[in-house]
């Protein structure tokens, strides 16, 4: 399939003449949750309004062009380095993160982080959004996952099981474009339709990967009175691989490519740039401009970039919202911006699960559970590096292909957090900027230049090993988004506080991983040069031991769906329980993030909230008035600076 | 600047990097990089450091074309590396050639050496990180250009034989 972002189309709807029209649906958000939306109302015949608050020209051929160069120029390639800097909607970056000190929030950047643990967690506010510069691993959610409490007294439980959610899935892996085999997804309980496969072949294990493989595989490991063996594991990608022929019943698949140019030699396989964050410079990975692009084609999809969602107003007689105020900007740095409002019969927060609940809250919505903000949750992520006895050739493929995923479920979750392991093919990019700090060391330092450095690149850089220990992180109340008038941004809107801290079920689980890697090590024969630094901001000490534990990306848990109005804020179908035209959707309903990267999860909880956004606009077709008094006065402004 | 002095530039390139002169060459920014130092740096250092390099050369030319390597490696130590003024230069060099990036020199130098614009650290062009011979001395590409091809990870890398000596030792 060849789809191309539709020329101007972020452009074509003139937002104050949207002012008068009610629509179907206000999405807030055109990232993959608000994309996957959009693409289903619309095509079930519904009017749509996406609400961005990046700017909206970026997923054209110069827009996207424009990202790459501002990448290749940055003299520091983290994670946020191809995006512009947008004032009127900012966004976090990883080099943000600042240790907190009790008493002493640090407010120097976007998120202000009152601690007592700092996170680099970040999210991107382009057009798109995060799945720009997400690294598009997809694996489903274990059975379990859904089940922590029942089982473990851990965590919650969901108003939905895997089977539930399982079509969801199939139909998410068809949108995100899935390479994978179901042989090596099917473990811990996962299971597939009969005859079920991937759209896409899976991505073969790279060089690195075989070589860990060698010596992993197999190797005991004993947990809570139960033995296993480990295994290296491809991992299901997001991104294009080689169609599978037998898909689809035999009628196989055929792969979007890049949406922002014509497909010359861009936009098809993934062709190892080991740059998927933060940026796919052909777009084999899969963006959420791809499922943008394509619910573009209809006259049906309206698109406000530059639209920072500012204000939810609710009718308190009728339970329902009945608009969205929001700050239309001139020009990303300019302070000149005009307040419009946007009408519907449904109203869909797909902002991320910091950005919901900020407006909620920014808004005076508090839930009438007191949930909303809370109960936090990402992933921690522990490092351990080493250097591997032979030339591995890192630093070659996807940023990672292979892991472990043997102790992502099981018996012991009753005391400590499970985990996945990543092999990054990028060395020790994450934890000490390999390579180029590599090379400064080495000349520097080592005082190596000529045939003498390339040997001492070789020996230091191609044979290192660094795996990723993905930690899960139960719910807790006190982990949560807050807002303060104290704290705004240029636009005036009130940015997120972020009190966080690491609770001791998953330092165990970091604990864990810790000798787990070492164990790892010892049977590798490699060289562990592991060392946590007590200044890093991200430093925390557990039973005497201290760990550099980074943040995860994977935003959850911060309007929690349950069965239950007094103990959640959205139901299964991710409809908040207190108004009845209003969804929050997006990793902000998941009640455990476990051990999956969140996205194909998000992806399939969206498709099944469409159908009951469907059920519900086609039970209610009561006329709707659309001047309230709460209307805003669309007119030009300035923020007071 | 003078075709001389870039001639003995790239010479001087081809002893920190240990890529040929072709290879040098065919990034296609020999030139802006010396333009990078000499703007930086000021025209008297990249005198200076092309002249140290000559006299090094000539205190360790044999009797045959090729310089004795012994030699050479300890007349760049004794003029170049330990010399306060060159050896940050110099060592700023190979990381230019290497990264594709000028990293800003510490203010004891610039204070020293008035050179202030050698401060900053700056990428020459969008092109030079996607040109910087790490990539190549590691058999990769770099992250986000000159993409090796579907599955070509799954391969054992290309890295010549007498580079993977000191890790098997
Ligand atoms: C470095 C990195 C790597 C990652 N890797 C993976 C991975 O391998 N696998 C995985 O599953 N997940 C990964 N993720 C996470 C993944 O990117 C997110 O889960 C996903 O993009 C969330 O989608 P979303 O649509 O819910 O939110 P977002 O993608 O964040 O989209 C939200 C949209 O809302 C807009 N918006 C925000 N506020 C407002 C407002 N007030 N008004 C109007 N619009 C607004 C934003 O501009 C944005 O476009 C990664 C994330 C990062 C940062
Ligand atoms: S490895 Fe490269 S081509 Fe493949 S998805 Fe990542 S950036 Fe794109």
């Amino acid at each position: 399939m060849y789809v191309r972002f539709p020329e101007g189309a972020a452009k074509r709807t003139d937002p104050a003449a949207t002012t008068d029209v009610l629509y179907d649906a206000v999405i807030v958000g055109g990232g993959i949750a608000g994309a996957i939306i959009a693409s289903r109302l619309s095509a079930a015949g519904k009017s749509v309004l996406i609400l961005e608050a990046g700017p909206g020209e970026d997923l054209t051929l110069k827009g996207y062009e424009g990202y790459l160069d501002r990448f290749y120029s940055a003299t520091s390639k983290d994670n946020q380095s191809p995006y512009p800097v947008v004032p009127n909607a900012p966004m976090p970056r990883g080099t943000d993160a600042r240790r907190i000190f009790p008493g002493s929030p640090d407010a120097s950047a976007y998120i202000v982080q009152s601690g007592p643990f700092a996170t680099d967690t970040t999210y991107t506010r382009v057009l798109g959004g995060t799945t720009m510069h997400w690294e598009a691993k997809t694996p489903r959610m274990l059975p379990e996952d859904f089940r922590m409490r029942t089982l473990y007294g851990e965590g919650a439980d969901w108003p939905l099981t895997y089977d539930d959610l399982a079509p969801y899935y199939n139909e998410a892996e068809r949108e995100i474009g899935v390479s994978a085999d179901v042989e090596d997804q099917t473990y811990l309980g996962v299971e597939f339709d009969e005859g079920y496969v991937f759209p896409m072949k899976g991505l073969p294990l790279s060089y690195l990967d075989q070589m860990v493989a060698k010596d992993v595989n197999g190797m005991p490991v004993e947990l809570d009175g139960v033995t296993r063996e480990l295994r290296v594991r491809p991992w299901p990608q997001g991104r294009n691989g080689i169609p599978n022929p037998a898909y689809n019943g035999g009628k196989g698949y055929v792969p979007q490519g890049a949406v922002s140019t014509y497909q010359v030699e861009v936009g098809g396989r993934c062709q190892g740039n080991n740059n998927c964050v933060p940026i796919c410079p052909v777009q084999a990975k899969y963006n959420a401009g791809k499922t943008l692009a394509a619910a573009l084609q209809s006259d049906l999809v309206h698109l406000v970039a530059q639209a920072v969602a500012y204000n939810v107003h609710i009718d308190e007689h009728t339970r329902r919202v009945t608009e969205i105020e929001y700050r239309h900007y001139d020009q990303p740095d300019s302070p000149g911006f005009t307040t419009l409002r946007a009408r519907g019969r449904l109203f869909i927060l797909a902002a991320n699960a910091v950005e919901n609940p900020r407006l909620m809250l920014a808004s005076g919505l508090h839930g009438s559970s007191g949930l909303m903000g809370r109960n936090f949750m990402d992933h921690a992520y522990l490092l351990a590096w080493a250097l591997l006895p032979e030339v591995a050739g890192t630093f070659r493929g996807t940023n990672c292909t292979g892991g472990i995923t043997d102790l992502r479920g099981g018996r012991f979750r009753r005391h400590q957090a499970a985990f996945s392991v990543d092999i990054h093919n990028d060395g020790w990019g994450w934890a000490r900027g390999a390579p180029m700090t590599d090379l400064i060391d080495l000349v520097d330092a080592g005082g190596r230049y000529g045939e003498a450095l390339r040997q001492g690149l070789v020996d230091r850089v191609s044979r290192q090993l660094q795996l990723a220990f993905m930690v899960e992180v139960p719910a807790n109340p006190s982990n949560r988004i807050t807002v303060d008038p104290a704290f705004t941004d240029h636009l005036g809107n009130m940015r997120p506080i972020l009190t966080y801290d690491i609770p001791d079920y998953t330092m165990r689980g970091v604990a864990y991983a810790r000798q787990l890697s070492k164990r790892i090590f010892a049977r590798l024969g490699a060289e562990d040069h592991t060392e946590y630094d007590p200044n890093f901001w991200g430093y925390a000490v557990y039973a005497g031991e201290g760990y550099e534990i980074r943040g995860g990306n994977h935003l959850a848990g911060t309007h929690m769906m349950g069965r239950d109005p007094s103990t959640s804020v959205v139901d299964a179908d991710q409809r908040c329980w207190d108004y009845q035209n209003l969804y929050l959707v997006g990793g902000g309903s998941m009640p455990t993030v476990s051990t999956s990267n969140v996205t194909l999860t998000v992806a399939a909880l969206c498709l099944r909230s469409a159908q009951a956004m469907l059920t519900q606009l086609d039970a209610e077709s009561a006329a709707i008035n659309i001047t309230s008094k709460a209307a805003a006065q669309s007119r030009p402004q300035e923020v007071a600076r | 600047m003078t075709a001389h002095s870039f001639k003995e530039f790239l010479l001087l390139s081809v002893d920190l990097t240990a890529f040929e002169e072709t290879d040098l060459l065919g990034t296609g920014l020999a030139h802006q990089y010396l333009a990078k130092v000499r703007d930086a740096c000021g025209e008297g250092v990249v005198t200076a450091l092309l002249g140290a390099h000559r006299a090094a050369r000539a205190d360790a030319a044999g009797d045959a074309e090729s310089p004795d390597r012994t030699l050479l490696d300890r007349a760049l130590r004794h003029r170049i590396f330990s010399d306060d003024r060159l050896g940050p230069v110099a060592r700023n060099v190979i990381k230019l050639w290497y990264a594709g990036m000028w990293y800003g020199l510490p203010p004891e130098w610039t204070d020293c050496y008035e050179a202030r614009t050698a401060a900053e650290t700056s990428t020459v062009t969008a092109a030079s990180y996607q040109e910087g011979l790490l990539w190549r001395a590691i058999a990769a590409n770099p992250p986000g250009a000159k993409a090796p091809g579907y599955g070509s990870w799954a391969q054992p890398p290309r890295i010549e034989a007498r580079y993977l000596k000191e890790a098997t030792q």
